[in-house]
């Protein structure tokens, strides 16, 4: 099948999935300004911000000839449970003839999760399947160590060097060809990161900041502002509720989230019921890095999201309650670039303020 | 012979500059409108400052660059500090009033609310979508009352009736203005009216559930309007004060900031000196398409000669102007980092060294996982022939 899928974080683990399945795989667009016009222009008006941004990606894959979309649905009340129905409508109004499969959470519908993987399966065997989802799953979790090295070097280090190792080591990654390569490759950048090591400074002087959010805007840098760079640019530590193996985790690999469990009961503190996206488990998170000791937590909300927007009216009493200082940005096409800085720098000097009690 | 401190405040309607000693007793002050070309106008501002005072009485130490367009401003004047406004006038305000608790900033685009505890800024709530209730929504409403906004405030203060305004939107307020006139109010009592709607809204969309305490601080440019000023006491029922220096307590804060870093760092100025005011300044902007990530990368220039690259996220732009000592080793530290010959197979485990902590896997069902699959494996190698069966390897996705 000649397929793609929205882009959201580091997509190559999605292009070698697909690639290694025998798919003819074309690379979704970053999301940038051209893309989020589009996606603004042919989207309903009180869509939320990441469907926006997926129906502009979409679009202009169809000028490659895509027949095939990949997503990932949504489960609770969360309008991303209608992303691909409503997507596939859009593209039909606009004359393009695409399937959509949509891979739901096998938690919600185990049968229809077996058809679809049947489905993208397509001749591999089932042996195949099984390599290739045990070499994605290694090559995600070295790339997510790397990534969270890169967090925590960025804060002392010029962004640009440790950004550029980053870069060189996503594109190692993707030349990967077997599992046995992904240890060498993942070592030969971890070398590379520890020569910064030096530059992390004593425990008592590491500020660290918590991400959390609606996924796409957390992971996806180039819709987000790249917040988590303007973190680190301010010595501050960075560490996001979602990365990728989470996404992969959830929709593909049924045996390993109990970790995500346990923190979703924590955030069963705050919101009792199930509300779709992940407001209980962001709320979880929360509570969840304050007990690793971080200082303060950025909540990313895209614009129009229900769940995110019932989880920000509740940060005031978990900020008051656990004593962590919280900082809700909203984002959408209209979010500016020098307006989230103003924001993020206030809130990590107030953080550090709090520190410097210096007498003037 | 003083030591002096510039503090620079770039805000979308005012520029001011001001400049303090070691005491931080205000030395200079300057309140200009910004009519859109901050360099001009803080070249003009140099100059006065120049001109005002006498270059054998004072030696300027630091400098430090506040609001919206610090960035730019930053780079042209060489900044010992730049930081954002919210910083600058809580520093301010902690030092006039150390009682302080609540600080109100409106300026022309932003409006802000800052909780203070023991002279530490605690808390802060920023305007987002929208600028009903700021400076500028004043100003234009000024405009087309055809009052001068120097007045505006003191009208307030005449009106005999009460009228409601909505002020959610700038558009719908003036409508709403337009419907009450008609209607026969004056144009005092609709100002009032409009004072009450924007305090209304920042309450609203600002200060929200939170409690306000202590001292109460009203700064920013619509400090000026006492009609504002008393829309706020009326609605938390208690006095606010407003600062001698109110429209410029940003850049005063920045200043003392600059103070600061220059003190904690023990450091000389980096200031380009008054010299720059002959200078012209330039700024390009151009997309790098060396990598997926499409920077937009922008270049400040001075008389021909670049001065400040940013907006690369890679740091290869930026890498390639050797500004100052910092960014010359950090570029000489990346060569050698690159230099170093491929790592040995030997060196592969060394790596576990810098802590991070990785997501919680369950040991046991990962492994419990990964050996069906090898098992499954090593079957399927065995009977090659039956390895499409479904039902077989079921129990792999379960």
């Amino acid at each position: 099948m000649r397929l793609s899928f929205p882009y959201m974080g580091p997509t190559i683990v999605y292009k070698k999935l697909f690639e290694l399945l025998g798919h003819d795989v074309v690379m979704p667009p970053r999301p940038n300004k051209e893309i989020i016009d589009l996606g603004v222009k042919y989207s309903p008006e009180f869509a939320c911000f990441p469907f926006k941004v997926i129906t502009g990606i979409y679009l202009k894959l169809m000028e490659e000839n895509v027949e095939t979309l990949v997503t990932s649905g949504g489960h609770g009340p969360c309008r991303a449970g209608y992303y691909g129905e409503v997507h596939k409508k859009i593209l039909k109004d606009l004359g393009y003839e695409v399937e959509i499969i949509v891979i739901d959470s096998p938690h919600d519908d185990y049968k229809y999760f077996y058809d679809v993987i049947k489905k993208l399966k397509g001749d591999s065997s089932w042996l195949k399947v099984a390599q290739v989802i045990k070499t994605i799953y290694e090559m995600t979790k070295a790339m997510d160590e790397i990534e969270k090295k890169v967090e925590t070097l960025r804060a002392y280090n010029d962004n640009g060097i440790i950004n550029q190792i980053w870069m060189e080591a996503q594109t190692d990654f993707y030349q990967i060809k077997s599992i046995n390569e992904i240890k060498r490759i993942k070592n030969k950048y971890l070398n590379k990161l520890l020569q910064y090591k030096e530059s992390i400074p004593e425990v008592d002087q590491r500020y660290k900041i918590g991400i959390i959010g609606e996924i796409y805007v957390v992971l996806e840098q180039s819709i987000n502002n790249q917040i988590e760079e303007k973190v680190n640019y301010f010595g501050f530590e960075v560490e996001r509720s979602q990365y990728l193996a989470d996404w992969i985790r959830e929709n593909a690999f049924p045996f390993i989230g109990r970790d995500l469990e346990e923190i979703k009961v924590k955030g069963e503190e705050f919101i009792e019921i199930e509300i779709g996206g992940h407001a209980q488990a962001n709320i979880g998170h929360a509570i969840d890095f304050k007990e690793k000791g971080f200082d303060g937590i950025i909540h990313l909300k895209p614009f129009g999201c229900l769940p995110e927007l019932v989880s920000q009216s509740v940060m005031d009493d978990l900020s008051e309650k656990y004593e962590i200082p919280v900082l809700t940005i909203s984002i959408d096409e209209q979010t500016a670039d020098a307006n989230v800085l103003t924001r993020v720098e206030a809130f990590l000097d107030m953080i550090k303020e709090k520190d410097l009690r210096e007498v003037m | 012979m003083k030591n002096l401190y510039l503090g620079v405040d770039i805000g979308s309607v005012s520029i001011n500059i001001i400049a303090i000693d070691e005491e931080n007793k205000l030395q200079f002050k300057l309140y200009t409108r910004n009519s859109g070309n901050p360099i001009e106008l803080v070249k003009k501002g140099l100059v006065k400052f120049k001109n005002e005072m006498n270059p054998k009485d004072y030696k300027i130490k630091g400098v430090g660059v506040t609001g919206s367009g610090r960035q730019l401003i930053g780079y042209v004047l060489g900044a010992d500090t730049v930081k954002n406004e919210i910083t600058a006038h809580a520093r301010a305000s902690t030092y006039y009033h150390p009682e302080a608790g609540t600080i109100f900033e409106i300026g022309g685009q932003d409006s802000k609310l800052i909780i203070v505890e023991d002279g530490i800024a605690v808390d802060f709530a920023m305007n987002t979508v929208c600028a009903a209730g700021t400076g500028s929504f004043l100003d234009h409403q000024a405009e087309r009352l055809g009052i001068p906004i120097e007045d505006f405030g003191g009208l307030a203060l005449e009106a005999e009736r009460d009228v409601r305004i909505a002020g959610r939107c700038t558009v719908f307020a003036e409508s709403d203005m337009i419907s009450k006139q008609q209607y026969g109010f004056t144009k005092a009592e609709i100002i009032k009216g409009l004072s009450e709607a924007l305090v209304r809204n920042y309450m609203n969309n600002l200060v929200r559930n939170r409690v306000l305490e202590g001292e109460y601080i009203f700064q920013g440019g619509v400090a000026a309007n006492i009609g504002i000023k008393a829309a706020f006491e009326e609605e938390i029922d208690s006095e606010v004060i407003v600062p001698k220096h109110h429209e410029v307590m940003g850049a005063i804060g920045i200043a003392m900031l600059a103070k600061r870093d220059i003190k904690r760092n023990n450091q000389e100025s980096s200031f380009r000196g008054f010299d720059l005011t002959e200078e012209e300044f330039e700024t390009n902007s151009f997309e790098c398409g060396d990598c997926a990530n499409n920077c937009e990368v922008i270049k400040v220039v001075a008389d021909g000669r670049v001065i400040a690259v940013t907006g690369d996220r890679c740091g290869k732009w930026a890498a390639s102007l050797i500004t100052d000592s910092s960014t010359a080793a950090a570029l000489s530290f990346n060569k050698k980092a690159d230099q170093k010959p491929e790592l040995a197979e030997s060196d592969i485990n060394k790596s576990e060294d810098i802590e991070v902590e990785l997501y919680k896997v369950d040991l046991e069902k990962e492994k419990k996982v990964m050996q069906e699959l090898k098992e499954l494996e090593e079957l399927e190698e065995e009977k090659l022939d039956e390895s499409d069966k479904d039902e077989k390897e079921d129990n792999v996705y379960v």
